[in-house]
């Protein structure tokens, strides 16, 4: 079975190599974006298999990255999980309507991040050997 | 002073008052004040509406008010406008309760020196307007304090993400093998991380508690699971100061009428303070049992062998940003939000916190939650009158998802949108929407109680179906909703020697239908 592909759009290169270390080591292919008009551009070209997605970003934040995945007709259906530091409360309602499967706050837990990410691109659960996680999130 | 004409409105029935007071402006410019006089607390307040009085010297005995109501009815009209009472010489007890409900100033009938109208008048109109003005600064300190404690607290997340991402990173070996010591400095990195992490969330909680904006979402859930989850989360850091942390829940507990996220945040919260307060090879302690003051309760309890708290102390501890600064508690202690979020989850559950506690003893937290039961929701609803011969629906709403799945947090939204909509399609007296029923089930499952004729419940289940069509909010989760009902045997109220009998009886029956539609749905 091939690897899957995750596209990361988030504009802190710190963040994009944690989360490119740590997807890795799980065995899936990573990709980056770092402002809104590459994310699409990479999506374009690469058609990933998901993509996790900043909300504060430069050159078109968040809710207009999936905007403008929704009208295309190539990359509507990728599936995006929100990871962002902004208010859960005051913001879920919007990711959910902008058509995200899932809002995760930064910082996330590495079980949960992988867990969610099994799950939206269907694949079979199982507990990693070692996860340090971050306590009641 | 300003140069403008003071609109003065008196309300006073008595003429002979009147005059007097009218007479004490006498020897002022006659531009200063305009005096308008009316006799009725109705006048008055018509009068008030239209706008344009600078103060309101007001008799707290007329045909059509009395007393404080009066000046709570002045107030209400005219929230802007200073007021003085005017009373009789008996009645000090009754000025002073004005001046509570926002009076400027009272004045005596019959004390009231030449000249010390106007200036009293003069007075109360400046002490409005600084008071006025405080509080309109005040509030705005408030707003921007909540405003920027919310942005730096998010400002500080991202940071903390990297740092996070790095530590464990290096912990679980991705980049390489670590000797003992390093992994045993890079685990006090991570435990520092958590409490950060742990001290922004405090923070956040904090400012949505005082914005009003802490979301309870009530349940019916077990107490023993946010224990053990407690217990196990706080397991490791107990362990490392040597501290002996269990629990001990009485075996069949009844189920709470609770948010078992909330119980879970509280619990953490009570037992880490203790651990924070215990001294090495001390023990710390969750209890779970019946309350014996009060059947409908249960308490939990949460005792520790540490520092204690002196007496004076004990309702203190609860309040904003309190933390006991005794210099027998060395180390660090957070922030002080802690039982003051506690607290209000408690309350916002229908429960309430308290400590009983002695210094150098050790302390023992105690908060108690409502007890569930199927009756006590549907208890009203059952005794309204001329419901007799009608029957009992059960209408269930089950949520499900096209693509299969929903992730937790999007369920758990999606589930307080859909709450939302059943409720607004239910008639206030004969439907109830029971809280989520179990909430470890796999399926989301909403249950209505309907008084009602036999079309009723499809009437009902029809309403319910074109909210969720209309709504917006979840078309774009990709949540599907399936209807069902039944209904309870034809029952009579009159065959039962009691109204409880007859309530406990349907509450038994819903909730025999309610667990069978449960076990169906488990896989």
């Amino acid at each position: 079975m091939s690897q899957k592909t995750i596209l990361i759009v988030d504009d802190d290169p710190d963040v994009r190599l944690g989360l490119h270390l740590r997807l890795k080591a799980n065995h899936y292919d990573v990709i980056f974006a770092a402002d809104g008009m590459a994310s699409i551009a990479e999506a374009r070209k690469h058609i990933p298999d998901l993509i996790i997605l900043d909300l504060g970003l430069p050159a078109g934040d968040g809710f207009s990255v999936m905007e403008r995945l929704k009208a295309n007709d190539s990359l509507a259906l990728i599936p995006v999980i929100v990871l962002s530091a902004r208010d859960r409360a005051a913001n879920m309602d919007r990711v959910l309507k902008a058509g995200a499967k899932a809002f995760l706050q930064k910082p996330v837990d590495n079980a949960q991040l992988l867990s969610v990410i099994r799950q939206v691109l269907g694949e079979k659960q199982y507990t990693p050997a070692v996860v340090h996680d971050l306590g009641d999130v | 002073m300003t140069e403008t004409t003071i609109q003065v409105l008196v309300v006073e029935d008595n003429a002979g008052d009147a005059r007097l007071l009218r007479e004490m402006f006498s020897k002022e410019r006659p531009d200063s004040f305009e005096l308008t006089h009316l006799l009725r607390m109705s006048e008055a307040l018509i009068h008030l509406a239209k706008g344009g009085v600078d103060i309101v010297l007001l008799d707290m005995g007329l045909p059509d008010g009395h007393g404080v109501d009066t000046v709570r009815r002045a107030h209400a009209a005219a929230p802007g406008v200073p007021l003085i009472v005017l009373t009789g010489l008996e009645d000090e007890v009754l000025a002073a309760e004005a001046m509570k409900e926002g009076a400027q100033d009272y004045l005596i009938k019959g004390q009231i020196e030449n000249r010390a109208l106007p200036r009293a008048l003069r007075h109360a109109i400046e002490r409005h307007r600084m008071q006025t003005e405080t509080d309109l600064i005040r509030a705005n300190q408030m707003q921007f304090k909540d405003e920027f404690l919310s942005h730096v607290s998010h400002e500080l997340r991202s940071p903390l993400t990297a740092i996070y991402q790095f530590v464990t990173i290096l912990l679980d070996k991705l980049a390489g093998e670590l000797n003992v010591e390093q992994r045993r400095y890079l685990e006090i990195v991570l435990r520092n991380v958590q409490q950060l992490e742990s001290m922004i969330n405090d923070l956040l909680e904090v400012t949505r508690v005082q914005a009003g904006k802490l979301t309870i979402e009530l349940q019916c859930a077990s107490l023993s699971d946010p224990i053990v989850y407690a217990v196990n989360t706080l397991q490791g850091t107990a362990t490392a100061k040597e501290i002996t942390l269990s629990s001990d829940i009485e075996r069949q507990l009844p189920l709470v009428c609770a948010d078992p996220t909330r119980i879970r945040q509280i619990l953490i919260i009570l037992v880490d303070n203790a651990i924070k307060f215990t001294p090495a090879g001390g023990e710390v302690k969750v209890q779970a049992r019946r309350f014996e003051e009060d059947s409908g309760y249960l308490v939990v309890e949460v005792s520790d062998t540490g520092c204690g708290i002196g007496p004076e102390m004990t309702q203190r501890i609860f309040e904003h940003l309190y933390q006991v600064t005794d210099p027998g508690t060395a180390g660090r202690k957070g922030l002080g939000l802690g039982l003051h979020i506690s607290k209000e989850l408690v309350t916002r559950q229908g429960g309430t916190i308290w400590v009983s506690s002695q210094p150098q003893k050790g302390s023992h937290f105690f908060f108690t939650l409502p007890i569930f039961s199927v009756a006590s929701w549907i208890g009203q609803m059952l005794s309204q009158e001329n419901k007799s011969g009608d029957t009992i629906a059960l209408i269930t709403v089950e949520m499900g998802s096209r693509d299969g799945w929903l992730s937790p947090d999007v369920r758990r939204e999606m589930s307080i949108v859909a709450r939302t909509l059943v409720q607004q399609c239910l008639r206030p007296d004969t439907d109830v929407l029971l809280p989520n029923m179990n909430s470890a089930s796999v399926r989301e499952l909403f249950f209505v109680v309907a008084y009602t004729q036999e079309h009723g419940a499809e009437v009902i289940s029809e309403r319910i179906r074109r909210q969720f069509e209309k709504s917006e909010h979840l078309q774009p989760a990709n949540v599907t909703f399936s209807f069902s009902h039944s209904f309870l045997e034809p029952i009579s109220r009159e065959a039962y020697k009691s109204m409880e009998a007859f309530v406990g009886y349907v509450a038994a029956d819903v909730q025999d239908r309610i667990n069978i539609m449960y076990s169906q749905r488990s896989v």
